[in-house]
């Protein structure tokens, strides 16, 4: 058994008992797997399901069968293995019980992941990567892990279950410090704003395959253990943990679809759209926080049903459109948006999946994007009915923000597909001999396929997922079949995206009729009587040229033009025109890291490499925790 | 209910060119030009389904099916008005509806792109740019009645206590529809320079009956964003959102012999002050119940 054949079946086992898991937990409820406690009870070591980890486990399946599929044809062997630890850490973070599985898990799922963001490491840049996801991962996972002594400290037990039952009793200032601990450790391995910056390097330079499960699936994970605090561990959260999370949602949406529609590389735009569609679940479980701070149970669950169908659906297109972005890399050997171009006669299976997924990403009826946008939609203006002024307004806010986010990130993938996809290739000619021939279906084409069909089969049948949605939403917060979720706005869901696509698809169809019947007489275009190039098609830098200048207080975007002349002033030989945009958050952590860093090297004035000193060390601490212990 | 709403969306799509044609020949009049007849966008229509299409070479299969899914959206919308019927419960919906409408954007500024001219990739970029900063407003002057707790349906606007706050949502979606529907300051329909064009250059490589639905299209969607605005006003039936209609289209024509078309980076500005015009109208209703 080659080490290829290994990793693939041994993702697509893990995924078989992701999705059994998500099944056991809908059907089942809350059930205990495992309980190891035989060292101490501070180590018990519980595995379990719970309602609120199913969506999670279901997109976990699915995207493991995916990128298993994927891992048949691309990415390197060791690569494949790689992945199938990385799903299996994921999926046992997902099952944790317990403070130390959790820590444990966690710290599992991030060292496999940042193999798999190193897996390139000849480059420089990749190990910068590598190195500042690993810096923010480790400082996440310590406020995780301070968050979650915390909240046992305050507990009989180091079970979850143990934490949850004494959870009401928390006092406040501990509940806060909880919120904000996990906030930073949570949020930023979700790519929330302001902690993002990690997720634009390291997304991009991995295996295609492990950046559809890092963006796909990782984030989701961060966001399901910010959940499992808001919701059980620390549940009830107060109001304003609901407005932090809407705040830094609508900022984390807005900022991550500015940064990529000026960025145009293709993977790192993906990635900002990652930071985008975060801040979009998030926006979700802010206002079932806050909905639920205020009573309004069916408000509640109608969001948290948003924010959870949100996160399978970002999972399901995002993975999808990385493995294009993998495919379009592998065949084309760059993916700058400025070099590429008429890819659709060439990827005659990637491009129409790629546009499946573009589609979905920005909201458009009748794909599974639009359906769980719609409802964060729903969720954020029921809540205008709430009675606090300051929520309201909260609430406007982030509504018109998600208004504005939808508008940009539809712009940015006007761009993404019309420029890289249609149009024609903006190479130079000879480089195409190679290309000519047709893409095959094979293992990375049929994983493009299942999650195109996701996206299509779950917009246009939503009931499929909102009704064990719904159940996971009445069981997550703790009340029974809640009567206000079956009544609008959900009651028109099954309709709804037939209802709105029926006459567009008509008229689409109409047109396909009508071509073939009349015939479209194919000519070149008109370009004012010039010899028709691919120079003559717009680029993406001219394509988003307006919005940059009208966001620039934001993007800063930063213009160098180099000029070669010629033989006469007005005809120069050559312009290179650069420009680049800094990300104003880029700044901070620079200085951060260069802080820490300073920090460090003071610091290893203890390390003197002798051995007596450190025996020394070792007596000092235990002699610190028994005192401790003992007062 | 299905036989009234199918009559509405026919008077709509009858209608639809002829409001445009008068509001040419009011602007005409106004400008002091003879103009030509109110009934030339129909003989435009009726001459373009008679011409040969032409696409560029090697487009997709995109840009032969945008057209379809223009007009097929344009109807929908005309459709889902709740003027001869109360509204169709699942249809009716406002945000739906105005992710809808993204869907002909989207599918038209991809066929633009893909025509490998210029000038449409030009249009293309500068319809989403004024687009993405339209929506917000366009969102928000449609939710006053959700403010008071009566849902999204595009009906419950129906009988919302006009007031401050009604004029405001007003004014700023009156900044909507000349953004939406291509008109001074925002753009201008009938400019002959391309540079200037933004809706009108998405549809420089169709010709033929692919232009006629593209043009189609755009005719209903103008229709229904006056009947929409119409919705706002006091009234209510039939015929107050006709008179309104028609009121608007005038005011339309009015505008655009006053005033010049703006240089592209104004316009951010202009949308600008329509978004605070929607914030403050919704504003003044979410807090109207507690203050």
């Amino acid at each position: 058994m080659t080490l290829r054949s290994f990793g693939v079946g041994a993702t697509w086992a893990v995924s078989l008992v992701a999705a059994y898991l998500a099944f056991v937990a809908i059907e089942h409820g809350p059930a205990t797997l495992a309980s190891i406690s035989a060292v101490l009870p501070a180590l018990a070591f519980d595995v379990g399901v719970t309602p609120l980890a199913a969506p999670f486990l279901a997109l976990l399946a699915i995207l493991g069968a995916a990128v298993g599929a994927w891992c048949l044809r691309c990415d390197r062997p060791v690569d494949a293995a790689l992945i199938a630890g990385f799903v299996a850490t994921m999926l046992l973070v997902l099952v944790a019980r317990s403070v130390f599985a959790f820590v444990l898990a966690w710290e599992m799922m991030s060292l496999v992941s940042a193999f798999l963001v190193a897996a390139n490491h000849g480059r420089r840049s990749v190990r910068r990567a590598t190195f500042v996801y690993l810096a923010v991962a480790q400082s996440g996972a310590l406020c995780i892990l301070v968050a979650l002594l915390l909240l046992a400290n305050h507990a009989s037990g180091a079970t979850f279950s143990d934490i949850a039952k004494s959870a009401a009793s928390i006092p406040a200032g501990t509940r806060t410090a909880v919120f904000l601990l996990a906030l930073i450790g949570f949020g930023s391995k979700a790519g929330l704003l302001p902690l993002h910056f990690w997720l634009p390097r390291a997304h991009p330079v991995a295996p295609p395959g492990a950046s559809a499960l890092l963006s796909g699936a990782m984030l989701k994970v961060a966001l399901y253990g910010l959940c499992v605090i808001a919701f059980e561990l620390a549940a009830p959260a107060p109001a304003a943990w609901g407005i932090v999370l809407v705040v830094l949602g609508t900022i984390s949406a807005i900022g991550g679809v500015l940064y990529a529609l000026v960025d145009h590389d293709l993977k790192r735009l993906l990635a900002y759209h990652s930071v985008e569609n975060v801040g979009i679940i998030t926006i979700g479980i802010g206002v079932a926080l806050l909905a639920r701070s205020s009573g309004a149970m069916a408000l509640a669950a109608l969001a948290l049903i948003a924010a959870l169908f949100h996160a399978i659906n970002h999972g399901l297109f995002k993975s999808l459109l990385f493995m294009g972005a993998g495919i379009v890399a592998k065949t084309q050997g760059t993916v700058d948006l400025e070099r590429l171009g008429g890819l659709w006669g060439r990827l005659k299976w990637t491009a129409p999946f790629f546009l499946i997924g573009c589609a979905a990403i920005v909201a458009l009826p009748p794909l599974n994007g639009f359906v769980s946008e719609w409802l964060t939609f729903q969720g954020l203006i029921g809540g205008f009915a709430l009675s606090d002024p300051t929520t309201r307004l909260v609430l406007l806010g982030a509504t018109a923000g998600l208004a504005l986010t939808g508008g940009l990130a539809a712009a940015c993938f006007v761009k993404v597909f019309g420029v890289a996809f249609l149009g024609r290739s903006r190479r130079p000619e000879k480089s195409h001999s190679s290309e000519t021939e047709q893409e095959r279906f094979d293992g990375a084409t049929f994983a493009q396929a299942v999650l195109a069909a996701c996206c299509v089969v779950f917009g246009l049948v939503p009931a499929l997922a909102v009704v064990s949605l719904a159940r996971v939403a009445a069981a997550t917060l703790g009340a029974p079949m809640i009567a206000g979720v079956t009544a609008s706005p959900l009651a028109s869901l099954p309709v709804l995206p037939i209802a709105l696509i029926a006459l567009p698809a008509a008229g689409a169809l109409a047109c396909l009729v009508l071509a073939a019947r009349l015939g479209l007489r194919r000519v070149p275009t008109w370009t004012c009587g010039s010899p028709v190039t691919p120079a003559a098609q717009y680029t993406a830098t001219a394509f988003s040229k307006p919005l940059r200048m009208i966001f620039a207080f934001i993007l800063q975007p930063e213009h160098r033009r180099l000029v070669e002349s010629g033989p006469s002033p007005w005809f120069p030989a050559r312009i290179v025109y650069h420009i680049e945009s800094h990300d104003v958050i880029d700044e901070g952590a620079r200085w951060l890291g260069a802080l820490a860093l300073r920090a460090a090297r003071r610091s290893r004035a203890l390390q003197s490499g002798s051995l007596r000193l450190y025996l020394a060390y070792a007596v000092a601490a235990l002699v610190l925790v028994v005192a401790l212990a003992r007062r | 209910m299905i036989a009234r709403s199918l009559l509405q969306l026919l008077v709509i799509i009858v209608l639809a060119p002829l409001l445009q044609g008068a509001m040419k020949l009011l602007r005409a009049r106004l400008q002091g030009r003879p103009g030509s007849s109110a009934l030339q966008p129909y003989r435009d229509l009726a001459k373009l389904c008679r011409k040969e299409s032409i696409l560029p070479d090697g487009v997709s299969p995109i840009a032969v099916a945008a057209p379809g899914i223009a007009l097929g959206v344009a109807l929908t919308f005309a459709g889902a008005l709740p003027i001869a019927v109360p509204g169709i419960p699942p249809l009716g919906e406002i945000v739906a509806l105005v992710l809808l409408l993204a869907l002909s954007r989207f599918t038209l500024g991809l066929a633009a792109l893909d025509s490998r001219s210029t000038f449409a990739g030009m249009a293309a970029s500068r319809e989403q740019t004024v687009a993405s900063l339209v929506e917000p407003t366009l969102l928000l002057a449609l939710l006053g009645a959700a403010t008071l707790g009566r849902g999204t349906q595009l009906s419950s606007l129906l009988h919302l206590p006009f007031g401050l706050a009604g004029l405001l949502a007003l004014g700023a979606f009156f900044l909507v529809i000349l953004a939406e529907t291509a008109r001074v300051p925002i753009d201008n329909q009938e400019t002959h320079y391309e540079l200037t064009m933004i809706h009108e250059g998405l549809s420089l490589e169709f010709s033929g009956w692919q232009l006629a639905f593209v043009q189609a299209a755009s005719y209903v969607r103008q229709l229904s964003f006056l009947l929409l605005a119409g919705l706002l006003l006091p009234g209510g039936t039939v015929w107050t959102v006709a008179a309104w209609a028609v009121v608007l289209a005038m005011a339309i024509a009015v505008v655009e012999t006053l005033f010049a078309k703006m240089r592209l980076f104004e316009i951010p500005q202009l949308l600008a002050s329509a978004f605070v015009l929607a914030a403050a109208s919704i504003m003044l209703r979410l807090l109207g119940a507690t203050l």
